[in-house]
């Protein structure tokens, strides 16, 4: 009697067990579904699928307010790094066709610019892009739905098409990478209705015109470079500062120069109000907080670069305590992307403290990939990420910024060398190369280990790349100096850079 | 009766036309090389890849068209002036494309049938 109760308690146990295994393989549609098609969706969904896990990745473009929309492959294809390089070229071509008469080019009369073909032309190279992740999705057996997806419990995904219809997924994991979208100052009469944002400009088919750009992020400055660049008369209107979180010595130098080529600041200047007149054009009052006083002006455009807003509303994620960081909205992340709910994950630029980057969103999501499906327990290193701000002079950083140096170590505790330099090619063009600037902040003492490099130039995102890797294997200032420089080049400087801040001493390289 | 319009052309010009009698149509071309008298082209992966092709000609949309368009002899491909290379910026045959639209698949990626019929069924 006693060996047959003992026998009945563990036939219940491992019925229980088996029960338990088979809902875990099997009862779900899918072993991950991913809720957004960009640059961190699509990098995690085809390496999910790589490694043998059933995928599906949903991407769905709400209109912006102007009604544009665009198809698979996130900001950084349709509304981001992808056209605003482009544009930034055909900016950066204009002054060279400039400098090309002094080279020797017979160029008649002036040039100009027609948006129209260069819009078209741009447009026509992100749908191929559009296209060409279609076809590697189709090819490497992610299943993709045109769908608007929101959590409906924690294994299931509602996907709501545009033609209103609803269809259910169950997922043994979902990961969110719905990404972010420009803020409109709400809060500023006339600034909706008759505002655009970075979801619009690169796909107007007209000129924008006089351009008013509100705002001072690398949006904002990027977009009136290039403005500027094909011969617009653009404004910037900037509240306090440039680049907030970016070095400000090179925030400066970058300003510096787009104020010598032609872009208008506004300085310390908040817009009240934009009306539309009768004749179509926008006029804009504002107020200098400096002064105090009102002014008014006209502009064809008016273009709001005054933050992102994360894509977390309609996801209902209150319902399944996921938790948000309040000042934010983004999404509360652990170090191997989870969220506050178990088989939930969150990344790219939807994550709290993340950098908004492309990159690291495609590095996190293939390592997230290989983690989900067991084949790794690597995490993804968000340290030491280079970047580059693509404005008409290019400023490109790995590390920290001075400021940031400073607060970690003291004044005293860093050493700073620096170093004006003048690209070989601006010489024969006869430009001013004032705001050619780099500096390399090394810890003082010790190996004098490199935290911070900064550069401004020609070509920045091509010269931080290399630079980048020195950085990733803690390069210090000797391994700099027994770098042998290529020459001419401006990289070069990078590794003849002596003079120190302390100094005092005039850091205007001179000839070879 | 199929629910599109199949077309056969031969050469840059009779393609070119075809296309200009039928503006505002949603236009499918197919590029191929030539066919010899036994009816087997010269390139070997437009063999393989016609029939795939051929077989999800059903899932077409309403309404569109379908051009067949043989580009010539082998020589004539080779040379790369030649007009659909030049103009249409052909990159190989085969080539299946959505006219006006950077829609396109080449070569290997026409032996899955998945590929064409997602081009054929989606916008």
């Amino acid at each position: 009697m006693a060996a047959f109760c003992r026998g009945r308690h563990r036939w219940k146990r491992t019925n229980c067990l088996r029960v338990l295994t088979r809902n875990l393989t099997g009862k779900y549609d899918y072993d991950l579904v991913v809720i957004g098609g960009g640059s961190g969706g699509l990098a995690c969904s085809k390496e999910a699928a790589q490694l043998g896990q059933r995928v599906a990745v949903l991407d769905y473009v709400e209109p912006s307010v102007k009604g544009t929309k665009w198809g698979l492959g996130g900001t950084c294809v349709n509304v981001g790094c992808i056209p605003k390089k482009l544009m930034h070229q055909a900016a950066l071509l204009g002054t060279a066709v400039k400098d090309a008469k002094k080279y020797g080019w017979q160029i008649s009369g002036p040039i100009c610019h027609d948006w129209a073909t260069m819009a078209e032309a741009i447009q026509n190279h992100v749908r191929s892009l559009n296209w060409g992740h279609r076809v590697q999705l189709q090819d490497k057996k992610v299943k993709y739905l045109n769908v608007k997806g929101s959590l409906v419990d924690k294994h299931t995904v509602k996907g709501l098409s545009k033609a209103g219809k609803e269809r259910i997924l169950t997922a043994k994991n979902i990961v969110i990478a719905t990404g972010g979208r420009p803020n409109y100052p709400t809060n500023i009469p006339g600034a909706v209705e008759h505002g655009i944002t970075s979801d619009d400009i690169f796909w107007l088919k007209k000129s924008p015109g006089k351009t008013l750009v509100v705002g001072a992020s690398y949006v904002a400055l990027e977009c009136a470079g290039f403005l500027t660049g094909i011969g617009l008369d653009t404004t910037v209107m900037v509240r306090s500062i440039a680049l907030r979180g970016f070095d400000q010595q090179m925030a400066g130098l970058v300003t510096d120069y787009m104020d010598a080529y032609g872009t208008k600041f506004a300085w310390m200047c908040v817009p009240k109000r934009v009306d539309k007149l009768s004749s179509g054009a926008l006029q804009v009052t504002w107020t200098d907080t400096h002064t105090g006083n009102e002014h008014k002006d006209t502009y064809d455009s008016v273009l709001w670069a005054v933050g992102r807003a994360p894509e977390t509303k309609a996801l209902g994620l209150d319902k399944l305590g996921v938790q948000l960081r309040k000042e934010t909205g983004k999404i509360v992340v652990g170090a191997d992307e989870s969220t506050s709910v178990p088989n939930i994950y969150a990344f790219g630029d939807i994550g709290e403290g993340r950098p908004e980057l492309t990159p690291t969103a495609i590095k996190a999501g293939k390592f997230l990939a290989r983690r989900l499906a067991g084949r790794s327990t690597e995490l993804m290193n968000y340290d030491n990420v280079p970047t580059t701000v693509f404005t008409p002079l290019e400023y490109g950083c790995v590390g920290l910024s001075e400021e940031d140096a400073e607060k970690r170590h003291g004044k005293d505790g860093i050493e700073v060398y620096h170093a004006f330099y003048k690209p070989l090619e601006f010489s024969v063009a006869e430009r001013d190369a004032s705001q050619c600037y780099l500096k390399v902040i090394c810890e003082r003492g010790g190996d004098q280990k490199i935290l911070g490099l900064h550069f401004t130039g020609p070509n920045a995102g091509e010269v931080t790349q290399g630079f980048a890797m020195g950085f990733q294997c803690g390069a210090t200032y000797s391994h700099l100096l027994q770098t042998v420089g290529i020459h001419p080049t401006c990289a070069e400087e990078l590794t003849k850079v002596n003079i120190t801040k302390r100094s005092g001493l005039d850091a205007t390289v001179t000839g070879c | 009766m199929p629910h599109y319009e199949e077309v056969t052309v031969r050469g840059y010009d009779e393609f070119c036309q075809a296309v200009s009698e039928r503006k505002g149509k949603d236009i499918f071309a197919y590029f191929s090389g030539d066919k010899d008298a036994q009816g087997k082209s010269w390139c070997p992966d437009c063999v393989k890849a016609e029939p795939v092709v051929r077989g999800e000609m059903t899932h077409l949309p309403q309404g569109s068209v379908f051009i067949y368009c043989q580009v010539g002899e082998r020589a004539y491909w080779k040379d790369s002036n030649n007009d659909f290379k030049k103009t249409l910026k052909l990159s190989g045959v085969p080539t299946l494309l959505r006219y006006g639209t950077p829609q396109k698949l080449v070569e290997e990626e026409l032996f899955k049938a998945d590929l064409v019929r997602m081009m054929f069924t989606e916008d």
